[in-house]
């Protein structure tokens, strides 16, 4: 139990997506502008990874991973077949298919939020924050699918973080007297590399 | 200052609109209103309204109230290094000590900073902001004394630029830029901001010589060289150690066990007490050592309504109750610090009178700024007690919290709106 906490914690603050290595930069530019907005976009992300996440589990376990098929073949076949050279397009295809699955939903739900995050959703498909989240729970090799769940949960409650900051920010300093040159998104990046600073706080903490 | 006013009067020309420095106007007339009052001034006859509180103004009260912990700091110095050599000192030659380590600090914090501001100033055609006369100070106080002056300049210079020009200038940046100085200095050169050596002056790049003494960088013998550690720092010891103590237990290695255990009875015991603390005859940080007078400084801004009380009440009791959660759970002897002694050791108390209540980088709404101070005095208990990495937590929890202070007050402001709307409805 100690340690689904001490993933789901370290993957908000100190694996932070967008803080500690800037995946899903691009929507976390173009969809910050305002509040509400970024809240839609931050909370379709957390969606799509806690299914995402999951699910890519499952694959790189049961079918991907050198060994995984042991369970139809046996283990002595298996353990020659390594299939993980089709994680990336396997992973992509789970990941384009629940964003399908979320559009469509928002659309019904919210049509508001969904014209106003416009290309954006769809885009999410190619978030790299989601790619990302997969491709990190194959790399760490998280022992069970709950420990893969709140490394999802917690990694999509960061970048919610993170956007929603950022766009709170940008809603305070819209009236501010930003240099010409600045203005938009140049001010968003500084303000991003400031907000990495303040997250460092967190880099090395121990539960 | 008669001479040059007139000096400044006869210059005038020249800078005003077709004259000869046209370009140079709003430089010459920052320096002409830093040093004497503007001549554009409210009429004394009439009714016109005359503000009492300017910027200006709001900035001396602030420099006038961290004069008590400054001066306090620079006898502090002295008082260090003396103590570090072994040499009974009397109050002035401590205070002499630690005017000379501290003044040029200070000039290099505001000259760096200043012609920042001064750059920019010429390329904005604006007059310049009072904004750095707080910033200037409050960085010096917030380094070791042991600080290579370069690098205070480094930093405050990146700090001016990024987290204050480039979003508009004074009352407009997201962060408090001295506090960013402060973690740029801390992130970029790490070893000359923790250990054991920086804070008592002359101790760090001094060298052992043949006889194995520790020579300081006066020249003098250091008697005790384990005298530069800050109780941060001491305390900070104790996790690896306990760490090592649980791993030996595991082991069952007793001999280990009672080495450790006695180790760690021997940095807790090191600690200085909280009446040292409090008083601040410790090592640390030029300013923020003496809680007796940062509180001094906070009764000025207080009594002046300067700084927000709802600020430092809650970091006060954010910080105060982690630290009874933490005492409560006990799982470790940094855990089982006494409450009241996170508020005194550190930059706590610094940071949260002079820090946490900066009117610009804080929440705005009055319920924005309890869950603000609040979660600054949580945050940095917490990064204290379980991030064996930052000794220090007060600065960086409150950089954390200026990042999401608009965040706060943007959900305080919904909260208010949906709260007037239900009670249109209801009257409808």
């Amino acid at each position: 139990m100690q340690e689904i906490i001490n993933i789901f914690i370290k993957s908000i603050f100190v694996d932070n997506m967008i803080f500690a290595y800037f995946l899903g930069m691009c929507s976390y530019l173009a969809v910050s502008k305002t509040v509400k907005t970024a809240t839609g976009l931050g909370i379709a992300v957390i969606f799509v990874l806690v299914v995402t996440i999951p699910v890519n589990y499952l694959l790189e376990n049961l079918i991907l991973k050198k060994g995984a098929l042991d369970w139809i073949l046996g283990a002595e076949q298996a353990a020659e077949i390594d299939l993980s050279f089709l994680s990336f397009i396997m992973f992509i295809a789970v990941i384009a298919s629940i964003v399908q699955l979320v559009e469509m939903i928002v659309e019904k739900f919210a049509p508001a939020l969904y014209s106003q995050l416009g290309i954006f959703l769809p885009l999410i498909a190619v978030n790299c924050a989601i790619l990302g989240g997969a491709l990190f729970m194959q790399e760490r090799e998280y022992t069970s699918i709950v420990e893969a769940t709140s490394f999802a949960l917690g990694s999509g409650i960061g970048w919610f973080l993170a956007i929603v900051g950022i766009a709170a920010i940008r809603e305070k300093i819209k009236y501010s007297a930003v240099p010409a040159p600045l203005r938009g998104i140049g001010i968003t990046f500084i303000a991003t590399g400031i907000m990495g600073i303040a997250f460092m706080t967190f880099m090395g903490i121990k539960f | 200052m008669k001479s040059l006013e007139k000096l400044f009067d006869k210059l005038k020309p020249n800078f005003a609109k077709g004259g000869k420095y046209e370009r140079w106007g709003s430089v010459f007339e920052s320096f002409e209103t830093f040093l004497f009052v503007p001549g554009h001034t409210t009429p004394r006859k009439g009714a016109h309204i005359r503000d009492a509180m300017d910027s200006k103004r709001l900035m001396i009260v602030v420099v006038l109230a961290l004069m008590p912990a400054l001066l306090f700091g620079m006898w502090n110095v002295g008082y260090q290094h003396y103590l570090s050599i072994g040499q009974d000192a009397g109050f002035m030659d401590n205070f002499i000590h630690g005017l000379i380590r501290v003044v040029p600090l200070i000039v290099v914090a505001y000259a760096a900073g200043l012609g920042t501001e001064f750059v920019f100033v010429y390329i904005k055609k604006k007059e310049i902001e009072e904004g750095f006369l707080v910033s200037g100070l409050l960085i010096p106080m917030i380094v070791p004394v042991d600080t290579p002056l370069w690098m205070v300049a480094v930093a405050t210079i990146i700090a001016v630029i990024f987290g204050k020009e480039v979003f508009g200038g004074t009352g407009m940046n997201i962060v408090n830029p001295a506090l960013l100085a402060r973690a740029i200095l801390f992130f970029a050169y790490p070893s000359k901001m923790s250990g054991d050596k920086i804070w008592v002056s002359g101790l760090d790049g001094g060298k052992t010589n043949g006889a194995g003494d520790y020579i300081n960088t006066f020249g003098d013998k250091v008697v005790d060289v384990s005298s530069g550690a800050t109780p941060l720092g001491q305390y900070a010891s104790t996790i690896d150690l306990n760490t090592a103590l649980q791993k030996a237990t595991e082991a069952g290695d007793t001999e280990t066990v009672t080495k450790l255990t006695a180790d760690i009875a021997k940095t807790l015991s090191e600690v200085p007490s909280a009446w040292d603390s409090f008083i601040g005859t410790i090592p640390g940080s030029i300013g923020e050592t003496s809680t007796a007078m940062i509180l001094l400084g906070a009764l000025i801004l207080l009594f002046t309504g300067v700084a927000n009380w709802r600020v430092m009440l809650s970091v006060v009791t954010g910080g105060a109750l982690m630290g009874l959660i933490f005492n409560l759970i006990g799982a470790n002897p940094y855990m089982n610090v006494p409450f009241y002694h996170h508020l005194i050791i550190g930059g706590f108390a610094f940071g949260a009178v002079f820090m946490a209540t900066d009117p610009v980088t804080a929440a705005q709404t009055e319920k924005g700024k309890w869950i603000y101070g609040f979660l600054i005095g949580v945050i940095a208990v917490i990064v204290r007690v379980l991030n064996p990495a930052y000794p220090e937590g007060m600065m960086l929890a409150i950089l954390l919290m200026n990042v999401f202070a608009p965040l706060i007050d943007h959900y305080v402001v919904r909260g208010n709106v949906k709260n007037r709307m239900k009670r249109i409805k209801v009257a409808a």
